[in-house]
């Protein structure tokens, strides 16, 4: 499973698709609020992607690619988007995640503002989504070993 | 006595073809820089260290545009909005996308000119389509013919083809002309299920093969088995 497919035309068309596949992910997050999909969906097409490529192009450029770390990082950063935006609601003197409140910041209508809020939520949510994917499906791929563990795990048959 | 002259003299033999090896590697490094044009695997990574490190850069920096371009092309047929913010947003996605990936759209290095190949895969479409709609007349008859005559039979060719994106533009065009599949292909080798006489027949005349090798440029390309042959001809000769 984790090592690089000797198909080559699975693995050819995987390297073709997996740019337009991203694209179509950010689309589906960026238009979340206008039409269906979201954050969620889209950070999953998002995490396919990366899963395609391991998977065609085995673990070891995969980790070049988005490593362990990063996805964890990602993961996080992403929760912060949402929870900050969250939190600055809150601040502000309204409820958590209530957006209207930040037109003030953005020196728009509450209307937009809320368009707006949505948005960089989904956003949020995307990034976090599809890290945690990618780190799920590494975790199986990998047997579960810790980041930098040992040297030679990508050798053992997943 | 004559053991040892047996060996000498497959020293010697083995000597004069060590040398024409050699110098058929040289010829196809001078050929390769000449010709510049797609090839195999392993002559593709010798020709990236002929490549400077600004050129390689100038590479990535025309993936990464090509890239990007497109994938922008892709955005406005998906989306379909036309104000400044969904565009601005499209732009940034595209640049992401084309940051994050611009190495796999277009892995091999090419530098033959992407407009000849436009041209020429337009020139090609009538012939394929051609092709495609005879193989379904065929298929057609196959099946609706009482007696039903297939022959289904697996045949197996070498391809002359060496980029893994040829080798999927032929694998993909035969299992798009009803009546065949590709199987597997191995190392080159094709195998291609065939559900009768005459569709085997037609594949192997390799006719799309040329016609995709013309189209993706690999026609103008020196092969290094063919130095190779040449070399050692040479050298048995000396």
């Amino acid at each position: 499973m984790t090592r690089v497919t000797d198909d080559i035309i699975i693995r050819t068309v995987a390297r073709v698709l997996i740019p337009f596949i991203q694209l179509y992910a950010l689309y589906v997050i960026m238009h979340g609020h206008h039409s269906p999909g979201g954050g969620f969906q889209g950070g999953v097409i998002f995490g396919a992607s990366f899963i395609l490529y391991l998977l065609t192009h085995g673990l070891e450029e995969a980790k070049a690619r988005m490593s362990e770390m990063k996805a964890g990082l990602f993961s996080s950063f992403g929760l912060l988007i949402y929870s900050g935006i969250g939190l600055l609601c809150l601040i502000m003197g309204s409820n958590y995640l209530d957006y209207g409140r930040l037109s003030t910041i953005l020196r728009v209508i509450p209307a937009q503002a809320r368009s707006l809020g949505i948005l960089g939520v989904e956003i949020g949510v995307g990034i976090a989504v599809m890290a945690v994917m990618f780190s799920i499906f590494f975790d199986i791929a990998t047997g579960g070993e810790p980041p930098g563990g040992e040297e030679s795990f990508g050798d053992r048959d997943g | 006595m004559e053991v040892t002259i047996l060996v000498q003299a497959t020293d010697k033999a083995f000597e004069i073809l060590e040398k024409a090896r050699n110098d058929a590697r040289e010829l196809l490094y001078s050929s390769a820089k000449l010709t510049s044009e797609t090839r195999s695997l392993e002559e593709r990574r010798k020709a990236r260290d002929f490549l400077s490190g600004a050129q390689r850069s100038r590479l990535t920096l025309r993936n990464f545009a090509i890239t990007s371009v497109l994938l922008f092309a892709f955005w406005i047929i998906l989306s379909a909005r036309f104000d400044a913010f969904h565009l601005t947003l499209g732009i940034i996605c595209s640049l992401l996308v084309a940051y994050l990936s611009h190495d796999l759209l277009f892995s091999n290095i090419r530098l033959g000119d992407a407009r000849v190949r436009a041209r020429r895969f337009f020139a090609a479409a009538p012939w394929f389509l051609g092709q495609i709609f005879s193989a379904n007349l065929h298929v057609a008859y196959l099946a609706l013919s009482p007696k039903m005559p297939v022959d289904p039979q697996i045949i197996r060719f070498k391809t002359k083809l060496e980029s893994d994106i040829s080798w999927v533009a032929l694998a993909n065009s035969i299992t798009l002309t009803p009546g065949t599949i590709t199987v597997d292909i191995r190392e080159g080798e094709f195998f291609v299920h065939a559900l009768d006489r005459k569709v085997a027949y037609d594949l192997s005349t390799g006719e799309m093969e040329d016609r995709i090798a013309h189209v993706l440029m690999e026609a103008d390309h020196i092969y290094i088995q063919d130095v190779l042959d040449v070399a050692r001809i040479f050298g048995a000769l000396k």
